[in-house]
């Protein structure tokens, strides 16, 4: 029933030295919350000497503490821990690996009578403890002598062989052994994915960066580059290719923009090196849990997951704007895996323009986004891993299940029928949109309706733009044929017909006044800018035919609602983003799906 | 049987035609033949299923694709048909399956698709 702590393993843990597998007391337990969601732990150990408040638990035994097994006055063995010294000189035991040795309720209460462990004043009973296994410090760590590299055979499947680095500095250790308190470590990952350059320009600057994936056997692990990083690596990097990577910083992974399974991720840094290493047939390709098709309709909305199918049907590439008015292009793909049922994947960018679904190829998608939209569907991310026909067993049974009997099955799809517009179309009648109060709250509001054009006005619809590609702002008739565009800060000899047009539209509930702007414009009217503003100028009849035909024509339309105040006075604005004639045969599957569902409710 | 014109005509599918027998109605669906008197069509509805369609008169035109056709169901569940007409399809196709779906909803849903309320008017 006794436990004996092991007295003074306090003092040497402070001091840097290792103690192997020292038993002590958790004399207290704090929970910290991370700025980001996820907690820690800080711990009070005693040794029967001493206490010490500066224990951290390491985050994946974050589940002891949760579930209670690491409480005030249990004993636990420290298997594994690091040593760290912070910037003012105080040290942090950073517990990787530990076991419960007696619960809580199994101690009657404190051991002994420890005192805060002060550094430099040791009770002199060293020699009454049994003492403990005192090792020196490693010395090839060098410089600090803080660090306590754990064993690399801990984790993996098998014990990494650790080849030398060529730079010789540090051992090769396992990925998912990195984590922020250490700061010498090599890997030897293949990069998995590598993302293309992104830039960035905001109030603080301009910039680039980019980033890949580095997958060995004990895991996987995101690596970003900024700026001096992104030219001196980008072009060295070889996605599919194994290096060394060494001297990255880590910090907490943002979950939402990486989908690997590693609480941290690293930043490239100045000091970073990375170096191709040329035996590289035992790190492992790609890790993917794949996960059936079926079973995705069981997973919470905004999982990652990895999904391999064939793609049995590919919808043509589709150019939309994104809120913040970026042009993107996007792709639907249909899925089929074993399961006998399909999904619809949508693929964004790069890959969906390049994509070609010809000869039904087997798609592998790492870290897809489950989505609910319109029952489930995939969506990929800026860090999925795209790959067409992979080199791995399952692509390969997938192909053969589907050439014999796959190909023949209608396949029950998780996606169901959507309007066109794709995106997440929000659906309202036009009282709907005034009674819900669309565009009352801080950001505006974005919906798509079915209405009929019942009136447009003519008056003012037409204005003189600056003829600059790209420029479309009103240019000021300088009445000497000349006309001056303030933001480009030229003057003109010509300018170009732009619409800006005010449209009533309405529904079978209600009707709402519409702004539309050059492309929606030109659709409602059939006519091109240039053309209306000749027209206007020579023949005033068919001017105002343009606008009488115009009438009662029903479109789909994608409006952008906002309450808009100028001069105290508060009004809503709708703009159309987007008109496109109604696809009738959408349109009824819609309104029967819509009917089936409010019947059943 | 000039009688059709001026009621109400059910829009049905074949596997309604024994609930309308002596009823006007109107059927759409795809032309799969013509008998060699010209005076009976086979059409078939959303669902895969025939119907017969008799006509007054031998056809005097070519007709094909997709065939709106209203008339009397007869004791045999036949259409004896008054007048019939192609669906131009040279811009969509007309979707037969989708037709049959809403044609459902219709009669599932008789409360809002008031159908009786136009006979006294």
């Amino acid at each position: 029933m006794t436990v004996r702590l092991s007295e003074g393993a306090i003092e040497s843990l402070t001091k840097g030295v290792e103690v192997s597998n020292p038993v002590l007391q958790c004399v207290n337990i704090r929970k910290i919350d991370g700025g980001n969601g996820l907690s820690r732990f800080r711990l009070m150990m005693s040794d029967g000497l001493h206490t010490m408040s500066s224990f951290m638990l390491s985050t994946q035994l974050n589940p002891m503490a949760e579930q209670n097994q690491l409480a005030s006055n249990c004993v636990c063995m420290l298997k594994r821990s690091v040593t760290n010294v912070l910037k003012d000189g105080r040290r942090v035991v950073v517990i990787l690996d530990m076991e419960i040795l007696k619960s809580a309720d199994q101690m009657p209460g404190k051991i002994g009578d420890p005192t805060p462990y002060v550094e430099g004043q040791s009770k002199a009973q060293q020699s009454t403890a049994p003492a403990p296994t005192v090792r020196p410090l490693q010395s090839q760590n060098g410089s600090d002598g803080s660090m306590i590299r754990p064993p690399a055979q801990s984790f993996g499947k098998k014990p990494m062989s650790a080849p030398n680095t060529p730079g010789g500095s540090s051992k090769v250790v396992p990925i998912a052994s990195l984590n922020p308190y250490q700061s010498k470590w090599t890997v030897r990952a293949r990069v998995t994915n590598k993302n293309a350059i992104r830039t960035w320009s905001n109030s603080r600057g301009d910039g680039k960066l980019f980033s890949m994936e580095l997958v060995d056997e004990s895991g996987e692990i995101r690596a970003t580059g900024f700026n001096n990083e992104v030219d001196k690596f980008y072009s060295l990097i070889e996605q599919g290719k194994v290096y060394y990577i060494s001297k990255g910083t880590l910090k907490i992974a943002n979950k939402q923009f990486s989908s690997l399974k590693n609480d941290y991720e690293m930043t490239l840094n100045g000091e970073t090196s990375i170096i191709p290493c040329e035996d590289s047939h035992d790190v492992p390709m790609v890790q993917c849990e794949f996960v059936s098709i079926a079973d995705l309709e069981s997973r919470e909305k905004d999982t990652i997951v990895d999904v391999i199918g064939v793609c049995k049907n590919t919808e043509d590439v589709m150019r939309i704007m994104t809120k913040n008015s970026r042009e993107v292009s996007k792709r639907n793909i249909q899925l089929m895996d074993m399961s006998g049922r399909v999904i619809q994947l949508t693929m964004w960018g790069n890959d969906a323009e390049t994509f070609d679904g010809s000869g039904q190829p087997i798609m592998a998608i790492k870290g897809a986004r489950l989505s609910d939209f319109g029952g489930r569907s995939l969506s990929t991310l800026y860090s999925s891993t795209v790959m067409i026909n992979p080199d791995i067993p399952e692509a390969y049974k997938l192909r053969g299940w589907y050439d014999k009997e796959g190909h023949a099955m209608d396949g029950q799809s998780m996606t169901e029928l959507r309007g066109p517009g794709g995106g997440n179309t929000n659906w309202k009648t036009l009282a709907e949109v005034k009674n819900e109060h669309l565009g009352h709250g801080d950001k505006a509001d974005y919906f798509s309706c079915i209405a009929t054009i019942v009136y447009i006005r003519k008056e003012n619809c037409l204005y003189q733009a600056c003829p600059s590609k790209d420029c479309n702002k009103k240019v000021v008739d300088q009445q000497n044929g000349m006309y001056r565009c303030e933001k480009c800060d030229k003057e003109f000899p010509d300018f170009k017909h732009r619409l800006m047009l005010s449209a009533n539209v309405a529904d079978f509930g209600d009707n709402q006044w519409v702004t539309c702007f050059q492309e929606s414009a030109e659709t409602l009217l059939g006519q091109n800018s240039s053309y209306l503003g000749q027209l206007k100028d020579s023949n005033e009849a068919a001017f105002d035919e343009v606008f009488q035909l115009a009438n009662f024509n029903t479109f789909v339309f994608r409006n952008r609602v906002k309450l808009e105040t100028y001069n105290d006075e508060s009004r809503i604005k709708v703009t159309v983003v987007d008109v496109k004639p109604v696809d009738h045969r959408e349109y009824s599957k819609r309104l029967i799906i819509n009917i089936r569902k409010m019947a059943a409710q | 049987m000039s009688g059709v014109y001026e009621s109400p005509k059910h829009r049905i599918n074949t596997s309604m035609l024994s609930q309308y027998i002596n009823r006007p109605v109107c059927f759409i669906g795809r032309l799969e033949k013509v008998h060699p008197s010209g005076k009976t069509l086979t059409l078939t509805d959303g669902e895969g299923k025939t119907a017969s369609v008799e006509l007054n008169d031998p056809l005097d035109e070519e007709l094909s694709g997709i065939v709106e056709v209203i008339g009397m169901v007869s004791n045999k569940g036949t259409i004896m048909a008054v007048s019939h007409t192609q669906y131009r399809e040279d811009k969509a196709s007309f979707d037969m399956e989708l037709y049959n779906e809403s044609l459902k909803v219709l009669h599932d849903f008789p409360q809002y698709y008031p159908f009786e309320v136009s006979l006294s008017g």
